[in-house]
């Protein structure tokens, strides 16, 4: 079954006719071309295909595209355009050799963004728990954790001071 | 891609969903978080043709309480009970349950109403619902039911719910002034499957315990008051016979295990109401 919908993928809204069958995931790579969200399990235990949904982290293999008509949608192509372009969470991974292959990496920073919204100052506990529905098979997380850690800093040390005062 | 064809309806009320169930010639699939649900489509194991999502319907999302209950919409997420004040004051272990589900994602998709009816064994509400003597709300396009919660699961992923029949809500007596309740569970890392969940729930002169993970559904006693915690634990063992094994564990390592959380659920009830109310 075909059906219509609409949403809003990465600020931009798009009106599309779906085949009903396909999952979310599915709806983000196949139909809009945007590959950055990978797919590792389709079970929901890898959280590799983890896009935001209407602000919220999910797992996109296990959301149907049909169920998403008039959401938001945030990718990891929000994040940066190119290399030179990097989001300081990309730019943490970077410097703290937060990634290897890079399979995991659009999940965790995805993740790692939902994460500090909800907690600007979380302790290494604190994102353990946070990243705890995103296998990393490469890096053994230390360096996932470091590399999350240097971007909570550097979030809250570009954010604006509660005086106001700070740049 | 999923591979058989698929009629999708999202309707936007509990009236509209019951009538498309119920006209659904074949039976239709009810969708909520699709955390359970999705993966099976996904792997081919399941293959509905026509399925009615639920998540359009704000009015099966809600946390309400009443004088001596609390009421819990089908519809509401894992997350949103996490820290919930009524849930926090009246049934602690609802929240303590939610709060280890799988993890951040599953927690932000899934639905407490998805995990009653999906009725896995190691499902982390269960026993929860089970020892606090929660009721689950029925209803088809022409009638409603109220079941009691261990009557709700009836075997392995089976429940008592009849063909165009929703679960839409939980009912669940709020924790009396003297009583305390607590959630345990074994599981082998954070986010995987409990081999054992324990809840436990004292209040006057009894304690109920209820033991998810080694049955079919949980495995319940009740004990008296100033049952010593063997007593508690080998009661729960006994009530756990037909205990099964696999590869996380073998029946008779999963009886043991039934008995040992079932005394910590104990233990941390009466701590908890010792400290006045369900701090679990
Ligand atoms: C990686 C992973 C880890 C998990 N870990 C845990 C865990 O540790 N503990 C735990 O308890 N659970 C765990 N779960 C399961 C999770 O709790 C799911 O949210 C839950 O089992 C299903 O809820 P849902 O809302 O996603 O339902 P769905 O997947 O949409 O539905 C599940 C089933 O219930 C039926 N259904 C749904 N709602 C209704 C309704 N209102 N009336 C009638 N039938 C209905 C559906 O038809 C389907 O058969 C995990 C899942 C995953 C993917
Ligand atoms: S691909 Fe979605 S969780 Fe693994
Ligand atoms: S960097 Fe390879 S899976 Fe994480």
């Amino acid at each position: 079954m075909k059906l219509p919908i609409s949403i809003a993928i990465n600020g931009q809204t798009r009106s599309l006719e779906i085949d009903t069958r396909l999952t979310l995931v599915a709806l983000v790579r196949e139909e809009l071309g945007l590959t950055g969200t990978h797919v590792g399990c389709t079970t929901g235990n890898c959280g590799a295909c983890t896009v935001l949904l209407d602000g919220d982290t999910v797992k996109s293999c296990c959301v149907l595209a049909a169920d998403v008509d008039g959401q938001e949608i945030t990718t990891i192509e929000a994040f940066s355009t190119g290399a030179s372009t990097l989001h300081p969470i990309q730019q943490a991974f970077a410097d703290n050799q937060g990634l290897q292959c890079g399979f995991c990496t659009p999940g965790m920073v995805l993740s790692t963004h939902y994460l500090l919204g909800q907690n600007p100052s979380p302790t290494e506990a604190d994102i353990r728990h946070g990243i705890s529905g995103n296998l990393c098979r490469c890096t053994g997380y230390q360096m996932i954790v470091d590399s999350v850690l240097d971007a909570a800093q550097r979030a809250r040390e570009s954010a604006p001071s509660a005086s106001g005062a700070a740049e | 891609m999923i591979s058989s064809e698929l009629a999708f309806y999202a309707p936007a009320t509990l009236a509209e969903a019951l009538e498309q169930l119920a006209a659904a010639e074949y039976g239709a699939t009810i969708l909520a978080g699709g955390m359970s649900l999705v993966p099976t489509m996904n792997l081919g194991l399941a293959r509905p043709e026509t399925v009615i999502s639920l998540n359009r319907i704000d009015e099966l999302a809600y946390i309400e309480e009443d004088a001596d209950t609390i009421r819990i919409g089908a519809m509401t997420r894992h997350r949103d009970l996490i820290g919930h004040p009524i849930v926090q004051a009246h049934c602690p272990s609802v929240a303590a349950a939610a709060s280890v589900i799988g993890d951040v994602q599953i927690r932000n998709r899934g639905t407490i109403g998805g995990s009653v009816a999906h009725a896995d064994p190691a499902g982390d509400y269960l026993p929860v619902l089970a020892a606090a003597g929660a009721t689950a709300v029925v209803r088809s396009a022409t009638s409603e039911r109220r079941i009691g919660a261990r009557e709700f699961v009836v075997d392995i992923m089976r429940t008592a719910l009849e063909p165009g029949e929703l679960l839409t809500e939980l009912e669940l007596p709020k924790l009396p002034a003297d009583g305390g309740s607590a959630f345990v569970r074994l599981a082998r890392v954070e986010g995987a499957f409990a081999i054992v969940n324990a809840a436990a729930v004292t209040s006057g002169g009894s304690a109920t315990i209820a033991v998810g993970g080694a049955t079919a559904s949980p495995a319940v006693a009740e004990v008296a008051g100033d049952a010593s915690l063997e007593e508690a634990g080998d009661a729960v063992y006994e009530a756990t016979e037909d205990a099964f094994g696999d590869l996380s564990g073998s029946a008779e390592y999963r009886r043991e295990m039934a008995r040992v959380y079932a005394r910590r659920a104990l233990a941390e009830a009466r701590d908890a109401a010792a400290n006045g109310g369900g701090a679990q």
